[in-house]
């Protein structure tokens, strides 16, 4: 049984920091560990690369032959790039109970360039992770 | 002309008393809450994943999809009506269309069903189907993202992406129309599909290469239609089965007889009435197979079932109570289905239903006077059953159709509070006429969806293509090509610091060039969607219901219907005409401020420039009260954006249509958008449609003039004009609400709709939701029910001005509540 007390307590926190890098190795890990959830990735190939506005931070996610890796360089041919404001901007894009989506386009706290439709899958499992961390799912 | 034989045209003996079947029917409308329905995605996905030949056309591919779909698709009965077929599978459904938008809710699919606005029940098992079989098919095939892989991430698609300036409806749907039921009520689909034989056949004799297109067309039109064949047969199997089963022996004989109804129809002829009706509804459920539930309009029921009505009740083998629950039935099916929705849509266009239009009264092909006895059935069944679906639009010709016809409509409005909506025959028809439809097309106009005009079953409209915010562009020309929502971004073009102008002019030329920029980009994205849906989304069996097609062996998305446009509607009319007025006024006439006092009074919100927003809220010109430079610019704008428009030719060769319908866009975009100079505050609604601002127009009889004399022919999309009263109450109410309406469609108005009802109603509506179930309000275009509302939504209708009819002046608005008001 895969321990993601890390990220329960993460949600149940006001903290932001981190959150980002905290979320694909959760993930990661409960792809690795949970089954079900690990049926989200299989036959998906998908590249993602996230980037924080001021370039201190890259964060590359590809997911493909059941398996996802993380890594902190650039990556060719992203199907999506997703730049955030901040770790706080990013989280509420894709995790608040009531995302401010428009609000975050807006303002430019998020920018996608890409296809839409991976980001929707990503904050899919994204959403599941986090109700599978607060006991929802 | 038609003869009104009814002894009572308000049919005042049938009520929901005395049908008790349409109370009970219409109670479980009421009380139903919507589900996400996959089955059609389901086959949809599974015929083009698995079982599509690659090598066919994609007309072809997708047509027997569509014919896959209808063949599995579950023969449902839910409730006592006494229509078969259902849109879905589910009671109150939302179809998932993944091509257009349908994977916007992926995100949602553990948490929509308990969302706090519209929520919409998924079931965990068909979460999870669409979540790893069906959606992981579409992530690279859907509308929008072909596009993009094909265009690339252009300007274009960048600029819709910040969600202010445009949206390009093409991503979510075409549908938009009016189909031409009469031909496949009167000969059946069998006889359709013959027809698609025999071309197809005399097409594959000549043995030409150019032929190819037609040849796929015709097979594809016969693939389709045969799915709603087998759909119906099988409903028909189903409701059979049923019958033997079913103890009670009413709902048993009306099984048996929905039973024999599908063994008629729509492959044959409808020999009656009630095999008339339920083709009609048949067929409306076909074409949402192939195209999404968004604004399908029947069109003119009174006339295109009249026949089937005339000959059962002059044969004696119908009654009108009987055509009435016919029609209550109809009328309660088309709610049957709503749109899907996720979560941040809801904050922009929450509320409304799939707004089938169906449209009423008017004139007929040769002129003369249309309403009959069955207008009055619908517009008793529209009275009764007070329903957000259909839409219903009643049409006036104010020298063919008799007072009593009006003031019956005038009545049926002041019953439900909302509707139906008022068209002006003369206005809509020459309208029609100046873009090249023949005289009896346009006379056989219907409306589409909210507002827009369509000669019906002859002219494919797209009238929802482009969504555009034209205070975007006035920001854009405010401040050089930025606006304060995006940041310092250059956004459009650099036209210059407005605080260098040194006439009015400028400033015109200025904010023409930002229109005419953001314009140019919305057709661009148009265009190149459209495009793409000739090679994704073709329509064989919509384009088989329409006049041109079949003759041309075209497909409506390449064109093939008699006429052709895409509508362009726009949000913040009255916001822009008042704050150009308040421009040309402030700096220019009065010198009251400078343009550079005028700017940073809008960055700041007017925070310490409370002097001159009093001056400019209470004395610049405003659209609406007949002032000269406010009718001046109002058509100024209205002239631009016709010839701008009109300059450009759609993928299908027809023109572009500008319109001022707004949806909820006006107070979603509202809440985006800063200051304007006219004085509404950063983040307070805009004025719906083409109405005056809130609270702006305090004249009655003025405001009707201002709005109706504005050149319509130069609004060919439509326009919405909602007018607020508090009540009407008896007969001299009555005529004045009458007299009103002939008034302003003298002075030359398209449009107008009511909401009767008061501020303190609406105001207590919004605080006590659960004593207002089922208030029924008139939005821009639309009716909703005021519950489903976004608080923004609800605010704008509240502030909407309220005119007393006795006294021809704005009623007061409760100083308690000022702060709801844009400019306070």
């Amino acid at each position: 049984m895969l321990d993601i007390r890390p990220l329960t307590e993460f949600f149940e926190s006001e903290m932001t920091e981190g959150f980002l890098e905290l979320l694909l190795k959760m993930m990661r890990l409960t792809f690795q560990f949970d089954e079900k959830f690990r049926r989200n990735i299989e036959g998906f190939k998908g590249r993602y690369l996230f980037r924080s506005r001021d370039g201190q931070l890259t964060v590359s996610t590809v997911f493909a032959n059941g398996e996802m890796e993380v890594g902190e360089d650039l990556i060719d041919a992203p199907n999506i790039t997703i730049t955030f404001k901040d770790d706080k901007a990013l989280m509420g894009f894709l995790l608040a109970p009531r995302p401010d989506i428009l609000g975050a386009v807006l303002r430019q706290d998020v920018v996608l360039k890409g296809n839409l439709n991976y980001l929707y899958k990503f904050a899919y499992m994204a959403k599941r992770l986090q109700l599978m961390a607060t006991c929802q799912a | 002309m038609a003869t009104i034989t009814l002894p009572d045209i308000e049919l005042s003996d049938c009520n929901l008393d005395t049908m008790p079947m349409l109370a009970k029917l219409r109670t479980q409308v009421m009380g139903s809450r919507a589900e996400v329905c996959v089955e059609r995605a389901r086959h949809i996905t599974t015929y083009l994943r698995d079982l599509a030949d690659p090598n066919e056309p994609q007309i072809l591919r997708y047509a027997k999809a569509v014919r896959c779909f209808l063949s599995n698709k579950a023969p449902r009965f839910f409730d006592g009506n006494l229509l078969a077929g259902t849109t879905t599978s589910k009671r109150f459904g939302a179809p998932v269309y993944p091509e257009l938008t349908g994977l916007t809710i992926w995100p949602e699919l553990d948490t929509m069903s308990t969302r706090e606005k519209n929520p919409q029940k998924l079931t965990p098992e068909e979460a999870e189907e669409l979540n790893l079989r069906i959606f992981p098919y579409w992530m690279d095939r859907s509308v929008l993202e072909v596009t993009r892989h094909r265009f690339g991430n252009t300007e274009a698609m960048d600029l819709m992406a910040r969600i202010v300036f445009f949206i390009g409806s093409k991503a979510g749907t075409i549908s938009h129309t009016v189909p031409w039921y009469r031909v496949a009520m009167e000969q059946g689909l069998d006889w359709i599909i013959a027809q698609a034989a025999a071309k197809e056949h005399v097409l594959r004799a000549q043995n030409r290469s150019e032929n190819a297109d037609a040849i796929a067309f015709y097979q594809a039109v016969q693939e389709a239609l045969t799915g709603l064949i087998t759909y119906a047969a099988n409903l028909g199997r189903f409701a059979a089965l049923l019958a033997a089963s079913e103890s009670d022996e009413d709902r048993k004989k009306q099984l048996q007889i929905m039973a024999d109804v599908c063994g008629q129809v729509p492959a044959g002829a409808a020999r009656n009435f009630r095999e008339a009706i339920n083709a009609l509804w048949l067929l409306q459920v076909g074409i949402h197979a192939e195209s999404i539930n968004m604004a399908m309009s029947p069109g003119r029921l009174d006339q295109v079932l009249y026949p089937w009505y005339r000959r059962d009740i002059d044969g004696g083998n119908l009654t009108v109570k009987e055509a009435l629950e016919l029609v209550g039935c109809l009328w309660l099916k088309l709610n049957d289905n709503t749109n899907l929705v996720p979560e941040t849509a809801e904050e922009l266009f929450g509320g409304s239903g799939t707004v089938p239009a169906v449209t009423l009264g008017g004139i007929d092909c040769d002129g003369e006077d249309a309403v009959n006895d069955l207008t009055y059935v619908m517009l008793r069944a529209t009275e009764l059953l007070k329903t957000r679906d259909p839409s219903v639009n009643a049409r006036y010709h104010r020298g063919k159709n008799r007072r009593e016809y009006v003031r019956r409509v005038a009545e049926v409005v002041a019953n439900t509070k909302a509707v139906p909506a008022f068209y002006n025959d003369l206005v809509a028809i020459r309208t029609l006429e100046n873009q090249g439809v023949a005289t009896e097309h346009a006379r056989d106009y219907a409306i589409i969806g909210c507002v827009e005009l369509a000669a019906s079953g002859r002219s494919y409209d797209a009238s929802s293509s482009i969504i555009l915010n034209l205070v975007s562009a006035l920001e854009l020309a405010l401040f050089g090509g930025k606006r304060p929502v995006t940041g310092d971004d250059q956004i459009g073009p650099a036209t210059g610091d407005p605080s260098t102008f040194t006439a009015f002019e400028d400033f015109w030329r200025a904010f023409e060039t930002q229109l005419a920029w953001v314009i140019g980009r919305a057709i661009e994205l148009n265009e190149q969607m459209g495009h793409v849906h000739q090679d994704v989304m073709p329509t064989p069996f919509l384009s088989s219901l329409f006049q041109g097609p079949m003759d041309k062996g075209k497909d409506l998305i390449f064109g093939g219907a008699l006429y052709n446009s895409s509508g362009a509607t726009h949000v913040g009319f009255a916001d822009t005409v008042d704050s150009l007025n308040a421009i040309e006024q402030a700096i220019f006439v009065d010198r009251t401020c400078t343009f550079g006092e005028l700017l940073d009074a809008l960055k700041t919100d007017f925070q310490n420039a409370e002097k001159l927003h009093a001056y400019l809220v209470f004395k610049t010109p405003k659209f609406g009260t007949d002032h000269p430079a406010a009718a001046r610019n109002a058509q100024r704008l209205v002239d631009f954006l016709y010839a701008t428009y009109q300059s450009h030719t759609n993928y299908r060769g027809g023109k572009y249509r500008p319109a001022f319908w707004t949806m909820t866009n006006h107070a979603g975009q509202g809440k985006l958008a800063g200051a304007l100079p006219n004085g509404r505050k950063a983040h307070r609604v805009f004025a719906s449609g083409i109405t005056p601002a809130s609270q702006a127009a305090g004249d009655l009889a003025a405001c009707l003039h201002s709005v109706g004399s504005l050149d319509y022919r130069h609004i060919p999309g439509g326009v919405a004009f909602n007018l607020k009263y508090p009540a009407l109450e008896g007969d001299e109410d009555l005529d004045r609400f009458v007299g009103a309406i002939d008034g302003y469609f003298q002075a030359g108005g398209l449009h107008i709709q009511f909401n009767l009802m008061s501020y303190e109603t609406l105001i207590d509506a919004k605080a006590r939701p659960e004593a207002y179930p089922d208030l029924l309000v008139r939005v821009s275009g639309y009716s909703a029910y005021f519950r489903d509302l976004n608080e923004a939504m609800k605010d704008e209708i509240i502030t909407r001005t309220a005119y007393s009819l006795r006294e021809g002046q704005a009623v007061a608005f409760p100083v308690d509540h000022r702060d709801l008001l844009p400019f306070d």
